[in-house]
């Protein structure tokens, strides 16, 4: 029993008398509570909240006399648009909902047909959706007709593309900034870390070569095979998104232009950079790769947070671009969802690279301080 | 004669640990090495002579500009060990069990890649990994994977990697250590060679048979200070090498033994 106290005391020893050890108790638990509360933030963001006695905007063709319709009356706020117009409003997100009445609907009432109410709406849009759920919800409490029976019609007037893309640029950014980091984290703290912890680092650093050309060696390196196995990832996240959004993203329906991929192919190049140099810092001023990944680890998680934020900006500045790795994800998400600015998105590059530069620069520094590099 | 090394009041001092000395209410720091002075001359082997902790590869490791002197300097074939490092670099080989070589390549690529380091032009490279890797029989694994050999082997190649730049100055930490004794005859039967050949080396060891082979003048180092620097056989006139170090050892330290 002596020896096992012996034993703990020695570990506790281990672990509480070295600061990172702590930092690395509570970091996790912090994040967590950042994750979440950001989570939770962004799920009510989210969620529609459309204010109470919001009378929905619709064309109603046909509306048959009689008290029971009165309902329908104190929801929605009737425009005067012929059905074409009102098609094309729905589907832009100008007007909320039609409805639409057989012309023949009181005779068919009273003859004991059923006939079918149309009710026309675009599910990209809150309140057209929420409102086509309230309209129908009043009149199935009425019998005796359907609502969107016609198998063979679209009554969902959503434009295809433009939900595509605004999903793709919602969920991209997110999944971008986790595959790259994975793919940095999976090679940034073996390249120098590793290096240092198996001596063939100072192997390197007895030779005449600059300090800063080994860094750049390993950055640009480490950033290419980043880069490829984020790009692999990428293209399993592009090609798993239908399934992923269960049928909402339409591959078919995006047509993207050789200038957004250029734009998306130079941001996601200045994001692995951006992440390789931090993590070389990292990677640098740990003594061993266990240390290393620990180091990176939360790291890690706050890049990916930072990529999410990018979600609480749908019209942001121009300036906002400029901010490192959030800029990154407005600029990714801008350009899926095809509304970005150029200005913006090489703002964005260039805070990148300009980041990219500083850290190599620092990293650099540090390769050439024998404490960080001969530690033990 | 030409002074291919000179080591003027070289000194260097740690941070102890702090969980060490919070204990044990010991100084903060150690000096590793004590104003240290000598010099190498062309053509010959510096033997540095010490227990370990005694500050040999402290020493070492500032002239090969891994590490910076806290004060005094050192210049190897002309260049400053703290004004021209990579004039240094340029000039030394370095063989320690501490430096390392990457397990995934292949003896043949290692030496390609840190000739390539130096700046050696291929056909130069080519010739002299032809001619060293003969000499030390290293083509029957050249191309088999580092992490694969066998401990002699890796010395072997280590060594080699070490001088693929044909550095007129060299130095070797202890570089027979963990060697069996046909590599250690290898090595020691190398170091002859390269002096022969003009070259410069300094030799740290523990090891006193190893002075005696092959020193021409040895430097005693004992807690970071030089209790003796002498010719060979000056130091070995009266007593054997092994007793004049426990005389001095005595002497320094004050310890019986």
């Amino acid at each position: 029993m002596k020896n096992v106290i012996l034993i703990i005391k020695k570990e506790f020893n281990r672990f509480f008398k070295d600061r990172r050890m702590i930092l690395m108790i509570f970091l996790p638990g912090v994040l967590i509570f950042c994750l979440y509360t950001l989570i939770g933030t962004v799920m009510e963001k989210v969620t529609p909240s459309i204010p109470e006695g919001y009378e929905y905007t619709a064309v109603v063709v046909n509306m048959p006399d009689g008290e029971k319709f009165k309902a329908l009356d104190s929801v929605l706020d009737v425009r005067n648009l012929s059905v074409e117009e009102a098609k094309s409003g729905v589907a832009e997100g100008e007007l909320d909902i039609i409805v639409e009445f057989p012309s023949t609907f009181t005779a068919d009432v009273e003859s004991g047909a059923s006939p079918e109410v149309k009710i026309y709406y675009n599910s990209s849009v809150d309140t057209s959706f929420q409102g086509y759920a309230v309209v129908t919800a009043i009149l199935n409490g009425l019998n005796a007709f359907t609502v969107n029976s016609s198998p063979a019609e679209v009554f969902d007037l959503v434009n295809s593309e433009k939900q595509s893309t605004n999903l793709i640029a919602m969920m991209i950014p997110m999944l971008m900034f986790s595959l790259l980091a994975s793919a940095c984290i999976a090679v940034a703290p073996e390249a120098i870390a590793g290096e240092k912890e198996r001596g063939t680092m100072a192997t390197m650093l007895i030779t005449p070569v600059k300090r800063i050309e080994i860094v750049l060696g390993k950055i640009v390196s480490l950033s290419c095979y980043a880069m490829l196995s984020g790009l692999i990832s990428f293209l399993g996240v592009i090609l798993s998104l239908p399934k992923l959004s269960g049928g909402l993203i339409n591959l078919g329906a995006v047509s993207y232009g050789a200038g957004t991929y250029f734009m998306l192919f130079g941001i996601i190049i200045s994001i692995v950079l951006v992440m390789i140099s931090a993590f070389s810092v990292l990677s640098t001023l740990a003594k061993n790769v266990k240390e290393a990944t620990a180091f990176i680890g939360p790291f890690m998680i706050i890049i990916i947070l930072l990529g999410m934020v990018s979600m609480f900006f749908p019209n942001p500045s121009v300036g906002l671009y400029a901010v490192p790795f959030i800029g990154s994800g407005i600029a990714m998400s801008a350009v899926l969802a095809m509304t970005e600015s150029i200005l913006g998105v090489v703002l964005a590059i260039v805070s990148n690279l300009v980041l990219t530069a500083l850290l190599i620069i620092l990293t650099g520094y540090m390769f050439k301080k024998e404490s960080v590099m001969l530690k033990k | 004669m030409e002074e291919i090394l000179k080591v003027e009041g070289l000194t260097k001092t740690f941070k102890q640990p702090k969980k060490l000395f919070k204990k044990t209410d010991g100084p903060e720091t150690k000096v590793a090495v004590d104003n240290l002075s000598f010099t190498a001359y062309k053509g010959e082997i510096f033997g540095l002579l010490g227990p370990n902790g005694a500050g040999k590869t402290t020493t070492l490791r500032m002239l090969a500009t891994l590490i910076k002197p806290d004060s005094g300097s050192a210049t190897v074939c002309g260049k400053s060990i703290i004004s021209d490092e990579t004039g240094v670099r340029r000039k030394i080989g370095f063989l320690t069990s501490e430096l390392k070589l990457e397990d995934a390549f292949t003896p043949e690529y290692l030496f390609d890649f840190f000739s390539g380091l130096y700046g050696i032009d291929k056909g130069v490279t080519q010739a002299r990994k032809f001619a060293l890797f003969q000499k030390f029989g290293i083509d029957a694994f050249k191309s088999q994977k580092y992490g694969n050999l066998s401990t002699g082997m890796k010395q072997k190649v280590a060594l080699v990697v070490s001088i693929a730049h044909d550095p007129e100055f060299i130095i070797f930490d202890e570089p027979t250590n963990g060697l069996d004794v046909l590599t250690a005859r290898v090595v020691t039967d190398f170091l002859q060679e390269l002096k022969k050949d003009g070259k410069t080396i300094i030799l740290s060891t523990h090891i006193f048979s190893l002075v005696e082979k092959l020193c021409d003048r040895v430097g005693i180092l004992i807690e970071g200070k030089l209790a003796a620097l002498d010719a060979l056989e000056n130091l070995t006139k009266e007593k054997n090498l092994e007793d004049k170090f426990f005389e001095l050892y005595e002497r320094v330290t004050g310890a019986t033994i």
